[in-house]
């Protein structure tokens, strides 16, 4: 159980509770019985499929129910018309608006996807659509981004058309509502290389610098959340940057996010009088690359940084600990 | 604050007797995995006699199905790689593995084997998903009965190091978000496996960062960045950062408070933040995490099988002389 309120109930309405609950245990025990007996028996039939309609409305999270309604589908599929299988999606988007994080209803939903009549090109491309809702109810829904590369991945097959850049383009609007949501941010490491293998930069040293200055601008949005901060690590260090742009443009770029960062943490200061945790954190690999990957004769900074991170984030003091101790 | 330990047996033990609630009812699919919650909560109490053996045993047995060889949540549902995994620790924990017949294993290792796909991955069942879990799932199951094998592992060691994320999580499957789960998953499958090695110190410690930035100003972890703390991860993250040598980069004394608080002192359980509704699965991933940290009085776990240490120490390791 998730995020469920705790209630301590007195006897009395706890009496209540079950007096209440002894329908409920009545009929979806007998609707069980009923569906499981058929499952038995392998009934496959019209009726057999609106009986589990009727318990999986109970209860959305009995798997073996959405197996068996699956083999009656199988079963009957020759007497089927193109409207059962809208039917079907529809009754899995209820069930999703009610249960976004329940994981059968998913698998249901993408099982009828690829078994259903129709011209399946037209079919996913409003699925992507359908995903697209069901992310601006819950942006983190990690169903739904798990969903939406399921999708992407089926339109690509099925048209030979690359989305990178429109997934792309999706990522930059979801961030651009919030700077905080790391599934738009992850996605984004997820598409870049592949953008790059496939061509669809076509200047990638300028590609780069965009992206620093639209990094640089979420860091002074919210300079405590960690989802930029998480990117930046990626963007700093991944090979599909740093070997893709000359040298002299990865060490101004280092230069760039130094001075910026460096910026933030002085706002910081000004601000509370603390100094900021991941500007520091990101700082040490910063130097750490400049040091130790490109040899840039530059003092180093790092072991101050980390005696600092050491007060200044005491949660995690063992691994500064660690990594002083093997600087 | 204390550990009410009389009250969270008391309560583990209550747990069949709520059939007046619909809720019991509700939860019939995860019947199987609940009774391994219960179970290995009450190892971890020192309480493992509260349940009656022969009758837990012979409800795993009544979860088996002969049509597939696997294990089902509940009589007459369908087999699972997960309630498979759930059916070999119970009878792993009580030492009755040999309850099942020479063909019963080898059924149940076919149908292990027989969800793993052409990239290694498997599938929890024939419907197709996939998911790291299942892979933890179908080798912890295999390692159990004995029967790993190179055939199996190799593919799977594969699959597994294409869902680590360059932020030092693992996702569900290649491509996919990093999810404090998925770390436990795959890095106890490769601990499983004894492929630890395929992980590189970079890696490793890349994989340590990303679980220590779970702990929150609460003192609770969660399972991706910005969520609200969870019980639960107590034993994801913490047993992923056993398993790699870093438990300590997680600040203890904080996260036993969160896990304390979260428990219904009255009642008994423990919920997955405080002042919430407890139930079975929180109260078990509660305890395991701090008798990861040697709570006092609790009985040490496996950070890789999440059983008795006793227990798991009779596993035969791979690879097998």
């Amino acid at each position: 159980m998730h995020g469920i309120k705790r209630r301590n109930l007195t006897q009395e309405a706890l009496v209540q509770k079950r007096s209440q609950a002894q329908q409920q245990i009545h009929r979806y025990r007998s609707q069980t019985a009923k569906v499981l007996s058929l499952k038995g028996a392998k009934v496959y039939s019209i009726d057999a499929l609106k009986e589990t309609t009727i318990l999986l409305d109970l209860n959305p999270e009995f798997n073996a129910v959405w197996n068996y309604r699956r083999d009656i589908i199988k079963g009957i599929r020759d007497e089927l018309s193109e409207d059962f299988w809208h039917d079907e999606l529809s009754f899995t988007m209820v069930q999703l608006k009610s249960f976004p994080k329940v994981y059968w209803i998913w698998n249901h939903r993408v099982w009828c996807l690829n078994n259903c009549q129709g011209n399946a090109l037209k079919l996913w491309k409003y699925e992507l659509g359908i995903v697209g809702k069901i992310l601006s109810m819950d942006p983190r829904n990690f169903h739904g981004w798990h969903y939406r590369r399921i999708v992407v991945n089926k339109l690509e097959a099925l048209s030979r058309i690359s989305m990178n850049k429109d997934e792309f383009n999706y990522t930059t609007k979801i961030i651009n509502e919030n700077i905080s949501n790391f599934s738009a941010w992850h996605q984004r490491c997820q598409l870049i290389p592949k953008m790059l293998k496939h061509g669809e930069i076509t200047n990638f040293p300028e590609f780069v610098q965009k992206e620093t200055d639209y990094i640089i601008n979420a860091m002074f949005t919210d300079a405590d959340d960690q989802s930029v901060w998480t990117y930046v690590h990626w963007f700093i260090k991944d090979e599909c940057i740093v070997n893709n742009i000359p040298t002299q443009e990865y060490i101004s770029m280092l230069l760039k996010f130094e001075e910026n960062i460096t910026m933030i943490n002085e706002d910081e200061i000004d601000f509370s009088g603390k100094e900021n945790i991941w500007c520091l954190k990101t700082l040490v690999s910063i130097e750490s690359i400049q040091i130790k990957n490109l040899g840039l004769p530059i003092e180093s900074h790092i072991k101050d940084y980390l005696n600092k991170l050491m007060d200044l984030d005491p949660l995690r003091r063992k691994k500064y600990v660690h990594m002083l101790n093997n600087a | 604050m204390q550990l009410y330990i009389n009250e969270h047996i008391k309560y583990i033990k209550s747990l069949d007797k709520k059939q007046q609630d619909y809720e019991y009812w509700l939860t019939e699919h995860l019947r199987l995995n609940g009774i391994y919650w219960g179970l290995t909560a009450l190892c971890c109490l020192d309480a493992s006699d509260v349940f009656d053996r022969d009758e837990v045993i012979e409800f795993v047995k009544s979860c088996w199905d002969s049509e597939t060889g696997g294990f089902s949540a509940y009589k007459d549902h369908d087999a699972h790689l997960v309630t498979t995994l759930s059916a070999l620790q119970i009878l792993a924990t009580y030492d009755a593995l040999h309850e099942l017949s020479d063909t019963e294993v080898d059924a149940c290792v076919e149908f292990i084997k027989g969800n793993q796909l052409a990239d290694g991955s498997f599938q929890g069942d024939r419907f197709g998903e996939v998911d790291t879990r299942f892979s933890y799932t179908a080798l912890s199951s295999l390692s159990i009965l004995g029967r790993l094998t190179p055939e199996v592992v190799d593919p799977a060691v594969e699959f597994i190091k294409r869902c680590y994320n360059f932020d030092g999580g693992f996702g569900l499957c290649p491509g996919a978000e990093s999810h404090a789960a998925q770390a436990f998953t795959c890095v106890g499958a490769l601990a499983i496996v004894n492929r630890l090695s395929d992980l590189t110190e970079e890696q490793i410690t890349t994989i340590a960062c990303w679980l220590c930035e779970r702990q929150v100003p609460e003192g609770g972890l969660n399972g991706r960045p910005n969520k609200l703390p969870d019980v639960c991860y107590s034993w994801w993250v913490l047993s992923t950062l056993a398993i790699i040598d870093r438990l300590d980069w997680v600040d203890h004394g904080e996260l036993r408070k969160f896990i304390l608080k979260s428990q219904d002192p009255k009642e008994g359980g423990i919920s997955d933040r405080p002042d919430n509704e407890v139930d079975v699965f929180h109260t078990l991933f509660g305890l395991a995490g701090l008798s990861l940290m040697g709570f006092d009085g609790l009985i040490p776990l496996d950070p890789v099988y999440c059983m008795p240490l006793s227990v798991t120490t009779k596993f035969r390791k791979y690879p097998y002389i």
